[in-house]
């Protein structure tokens, strides 16, 4: 109980405060952003985070990361450009509004749906992130090696048409996670006699390049080759009704919302999945049970309710595996675990036994970003609609130089901006050619892990290959690992084999007449 | 250039890859095996071996389609509004290509010359080159933007974070 209270009161310190604060406000200007969104923001920002406290750290990430998604809905209910995928389907009914000079309504609505399914989804958090913690210690390194296998078969097919590119990104993820010393010779080990490669590649150099300098890569391609046009601004309706929002409207969708938050807690808790899953999900079951089916699309406010809620459930539930077993779900958890260890913690079921002061101090922290969140989106939100149209030619050159700093102020080397400029120059070519940067990233950060349980499995069974065998956790894990690869590989043949009757029938028809 | 040829020569180049590892890079930059847990090249030949097994898989499956004369059905392209003429479903055709390297080069150039030259002069060059680079023809806005960027993150990193600079100070 001492540790719980002493917690929650390091994280109403005033530092955690204005740390937490200056995250969601930053995050949400970042998020109006088009093209820049949460993940991108955590990996722009960790490096300012080397030099605050391990909570002041997470917290202001996790402010950061809150504050980016509902940033996202801005720019999709103004411009129907979502700031982040997972804004999509709220664009489906906020720009509808935004045209009818309805925006300001739309946003609030957006805002505290937000608000309201984050505020659900951490409460969830904290009620069981410590109990299945407590479960998963009596996991061994059998079990562990088998649930990061599973892990990295499940993200490889994340962000990418084939199972089998996401594969090769993940092992490739694995191997450029192996490059430094090795961990039971403590012998270097695939540096190719480059010294600063001796502590391996660090990880804010690299997620700075494949998460943000490739994706400008990409933007500026669009912007300078293809010409960047400039976005309409519909005017708000002089008529204060069309543009606050109600108690009424807001309550209309309280079951929407309620459905829409437990949506994105249990897609989410599920490494893999993200907040897009869980957005289109709670949309789509939002239009089926409502009785005005007919208004979705045309600017109903619960199906802005519907897709804002979801997602923003997903900020805190995407945790859990993280706390619970030590394994990022999705990019924006990945990034904040490498924060974790940054600030010396490997994320984890352990880490409620050796930092409990700090997981409560995270717990405030994530309550009073929440809060924050609905403070700042409620009087800033006429400001942050400016954000949507920052001039590209000012806005590219920031984010550019931001990432060569950020790149060296970790280690205060030219080197790491080499990484960064080297693996910017991978993810482009990544994206283009459709291998999954999120399964790679993802290999990145949990090799270590992987090797290390694989060592201990193999030191412990004495060779033993039966192991797996006498740990029925690990052996159902294993299986499970064989069946998301078997599954997988069999739903992409049956689409293929669909498509193709498709063709086929298509081109008979025309053939016919 | 059809998808099938892109992703033929993207995985051809991978397999030479993993071959390279396998043959050269592992063996020669991996400590001997201590005699004790699993060997040091276990886990890189591991993940090595499921990169190439990929690889090899899925141009098996476009070799077995063009033998037996079946096309594969295309799948979706990831930025299909992306698409220039001329580039086919590889995305990149000359003018992107010019893009790309027109816009890594000054980056690559601020890295080498850092070092040598002071960082107020480089960052200030190399944000107006990249500004020029990316269209900005406005001279005013040019200069505006890289004076601040460069005195803000020099202030910051020096006074906010108390870390120097990379290269000379200031000549």
């Amino acid at each position: 109980m001492d540790m719980i209270i002493a917690g929650l009161l390091d994280s109403l310190s005033p530092t955690s405060l204005m740390f937490v604060f200056t995250g969601v406000l930053i995050g949400v200007l970042i998020g109006a952003i088009p093209g820049i969104n949460g993940p991108m923001a955590i990996a722009l920002f960790i490096p300012v985070t080397y030099y605050m406290s391990a909570l002041t750290a997470i917290g202001f990430l996790v402010g950061l990361n809150k504050g980016a998604f509902f940033g996202g809905a801005v720019s999709a209910v103004l411009l129907r450009t979502p700031g982040t995928p997972e804004a999509a389907a709220t664009s489906w009914d906020g720009y509808p509004l935004t045209q009818q000079g309805k925006g300001e309504k739309a946003l609030r609505m957006a805002l505290y749906s937000s608000v309201a399914g984050d505020f659900i989804s951490t409460v969830v958090l904290i009620a069981i992130a410590a109990p299945l913690a407590a479960i998963a210690l009596f996991m061994g390194p059998a079990e562990i090696f088998a649930l990061i296998s599973l892990a990295l078969t499940v993200i490889a097919g994340i962000g990418t048409n084939s199972i089998c590119r996401g594969l090769m990104a993940a092992g490739f993820g694995i191997l450029i996670g192996l490059v430094g010393t090795e961990p039971v010779t403590a012998l270097p080990r695939l540096t190719f006699d480059i010294y600063q490669l001796g502590g391996g590649l660090s990880l804010i150099p690299l997620a700075i390049g494949l998460l943000a300098f490739s994706e400008i890569l990409l933007q500026l391609e669009k912007f300078t080759v293809k010409g960047g046009g400039k976005h309409k601004i519909h005017e708000p309706s002089p008529k204060l009704e069309d543009r606050m929002l109600t108690l009424k409207e807001f309550f209309a969708s309280t079951k929407t919302l309620l459905r829409g938050s437990l949506i994105g807690i249990g897609v989410g808790a599920m490494p893999g999945l993200g907040a897009p899953v869980a957005s289109f999900m709670s949309y789509d079951q939002a239009m089926k049970r409502s009785k005005h089916k007919e208004e979705f699309g045309k600017g109903r406010l619960e199906g802005i309710g519907a897709s804002e809620s979801a997602n923003s459930a997903v900020v805190a539930s995407s945790m859990i595996p993280l706390f619970v077993l030590g394994i990022p779900g999705n990019l924006a958890v990945a990034m904040l675990m490498g924060a974790f260890m940054i600030h010396g913690m490997q994320p984890g079921p352990l880490m409620f036994q050796e930092n409990a002061q700090l997981m409560y101090g995270i717990y405030g922290s994530l309550l009073i970003a929440s809060l924050f969140l609905l403070i700042i989106g409620k009087f800033g939100l006429r400001y942050f609609c400016k954000a949507v149209n920052i001039p590209a030619m000012i806005l590219y050159p920031i984010v550019v130089f931001t990432c060569i700093m950020g790149s060296y102020l970790g280690q205060s080397s030219m080197f790491d901006v080499g990484v960064m400029l080297a693996f910017g120059f991978i993810g482009y070519f990544m994206r283009k050619f459709d291998y999954s940067y999120v399964a790679f990233l993802i290999g990145f950060i949990l090799a270590p892990e992987w090797e290390r349980a694989l060592q201990q499995v193999v030191i412990i069974s004495e060779f033993d290959t039966y192991m797996f065998f006498q740990r029925p956790v690990a052996m159902l894990l294993m299986a499970l690992t064989f069946f998301v690869i078997a599954r997988t590989f069999w739903v992409g043949i049956s689409a293929n084999r669909k498509k193709k009757l498709e063709q086929e029938s298509a081109s008979e028809q025309a053939k016919n007449g | 250039m059809t998808r099938i040829k892109r992703d033929s020569i993207a995985y051809l180049v991978i397999v030479g890859f993993c071959v390279l590892m396998l043959v050269w890079g592992i063996p020669t930059y991996t400590p001997d095996y201590p005699g004790y847990g699993a060997s040091p090249a276990l886990v890189p030949n591991v993940s090595v071996g499921v990169i190439l097994f990929m690889a090899c898989l899925s141009l098996l499956r476009i070799g077995i389609a063009a033998f037996m004369n079946k096309p594969i059905p295309d799948e979706e392209s990831s930025f299909p509004e992306d698409m220039e003429e001329g580039a086919g479903f590889t995305q990149i055709g000359r003018v992107k290509l010019q893009h790309l390297a027109s816009t890594m080069i000054p980056c690559v150039l601020l890295v080498v010359a850092i070092e040598y030259i002071a960082y107020i002069f480089v960052s200030f060059v190399f944000l107006m080159i990249f500004q020029y680079v990316i269209g900005n023809r406005n001279w005013g806005q040019s200069i505006l933007v890289s004076v601040i960027l460069t005195a803000t993150l020099y202030i910051v990193m020096r006074y906010g974070f108390g870390v120097p600079v990379p290269g000379p100070q200031l000549f």
